[in-house]
């Protein structure tokens, strides 16, 4: 245990609960009690010293240690064995290009998304279908958890203080998915940002939440209506605060596309062939940006037809085969700002 | 900057009062001054920004100069 470690007695589970919520450590429900024999158990699990640093946080003066994503982990009603796959995410979301203190402190309200790929993904049982974002499964429930707990308690993004988020949205409670990528002719995430497909690996991605698409049945019928919703006005690509690349005038950045059902659907479609489609149609007009005073200026003739991109390009669509077998449907989620202020990260399961 | 060497001056909306303090805390500065001006400004126009700044301009030189 580390210097600053103290202990302390409880005589049973429910007053552990209550002083723990004394504490200021919960996320608003109930937590487990991160006793010592338990936090060593999870690091060894995760095959890490408790005094490894595991990133930093150096705009809050933040070193956050193997202990620290232990200790969070057990809180967060984890298994040991989950442990690789929260250290990895969290190792993802304290690299430079992810810019944590951006998503985490915004009045943007973003929450993590963490998406796991490879092996591990059917070795712990990670949710891939149906329910993708929904309750019931442990390790997308307590990994998308643990990563919300570490950064309250490790990394300070504390509501109200230090994360001043307007509205926020339920993926900051738990936001873990996989690729139902065994289940695709698709290349798996992780593959197409250099992992060899027997390699397991985490995305974080800082970004709003997740809107259905309900239109199934034809693939160019589908991705008219991924586009559509991926261009609403009023998203956080759709906005000129903050921009990255003032030619663009709005903030362009990121688009997480899911995309549920059956693979066979797609058999004519490479996901470069999708991400291009999505990439030339995710698009809204000068005219409308300058109704929603996004842009400045009166209308004027050729506004209709001058369309301007969301995305930077088709490699800013990173898209996902996931959700349940039972429909087509989709799922499209903007990130938190333009990808010059977070950009999604991949890093590698160890174990 | 302070600590590069280089006088800064913060300007800060009401409403982010305990985020100023709190990182001004986290950093050792818990005096630090900071300028707070009424919340919000993403909806004034260029000259309300403009009128907003000019009646924060004293404070400012105040905090640079340190007079």
């Amino acid at each position: 245990m580390t210097q600053n470690t103290t202990t302390a007695n409880w005589d049973n589970i429910f007053e552990a609960v209550e002083a723990l919520y004394d504490l200021g450590w919960t996320d608003g429900l109930p937590i487990l009690p991160p006793t010592a024999d338990k936090v060593a158990e999870f690091l060894a699990a995760g095959g890490r010293d408790g005094a490894e640093v595991v990133g930093e946080l150096p705009e809050r003066r933040r070193e956050i240690t193997a202990e620290k994503v232990a200790a969070n982990a057990v809180m967060a009603g984890c298994r040991p064995e989950y442990m690789p796959v929260v250290l990895a995410a969290t190792e993802a979301m304290l690299a430079p290009p992810f810019n944590l203190v951006g998503p985490s402190s915004s009045m943007g309200g973003a929450a993590v998304l963490v998406i796991v790929n490879g092996p591990i993904v059917g070795e712990l049982g990670i949710n891939s279908r149906n329910n993708l974002f929904g309750p019931g499964n442990r390790a997308n429930s307590t990994i998308g958890r643990a990563i919300r707990l570490i950064l309250m308690n490790a990394c300070a993004a504390i509501p109200g203080l230090y994360d001043r988020s307007v509205i926020g949205h339920p993926g900051k409670f738990s936001y873990c998915i996989a690729e139902a990528e065994t289940e695709t002719h698709w290349t798996p995430l992780h593959v197409e940002r250099g992992f060899a497909a027997d390699q397991s690996a985490v995305t974080v991605f800082a970004s709003e939440a997740p809107r259905q698409v309900r239109s199934v049945g034809h693939p160019e019928a589908i991705l008219y209506a991924i586009a559509d919703v991926a261009s609403s006005l009023g998203t956080s690509l759709s906005t000129s605060g903050s921009v990255g690349d003032p030619a663009a005038g709005i903030r362009q950045g990121e688009t997480v596309v899911t995309i549920a059902g059956n693979s066979n659907l797609w058999r004519g479609w490479s996901k470069a062939d999708v991400k291009e489609y999505l990439y030339d149609h995710i698009r809204r007009s000068v005219a409308d940006f300058k109704r929603a005073q996004v842009f400045p200026g009166d209308l004027e003739p050729g506004d209709e037809e001058r369309m301007v991109p969301l995305t930077g390009g088709p490699e800013d669509i990173l898209l996902v085969f996931a959700g349940g077998e039972e429909s087509n449907m989709s799922s499209v989620i903007p990130s938190w700002g333009p990808k010059v202020g977070s950009t999604s990260v991949t890093r590698e399961v160890r174990r | 900057m302070e600590k590069a060497g280089l006088p800064s001056a913060t300007i800060c909306t009401d409403r982010f009062i305990p985020t100023a303090r709190g990182m001004a805390k986290m950093w050792g500065a818990e005096d630090y001054p900071t300028i707070f001006t009424e919340h919000p400004i993403e909806n004034l126009d260029r000259d309300q920004l403009r009128q907003r700044a000019e009646g924060l301009a004293t404070e400012v030189v105040t905090i640079l100069t340190g007079s």
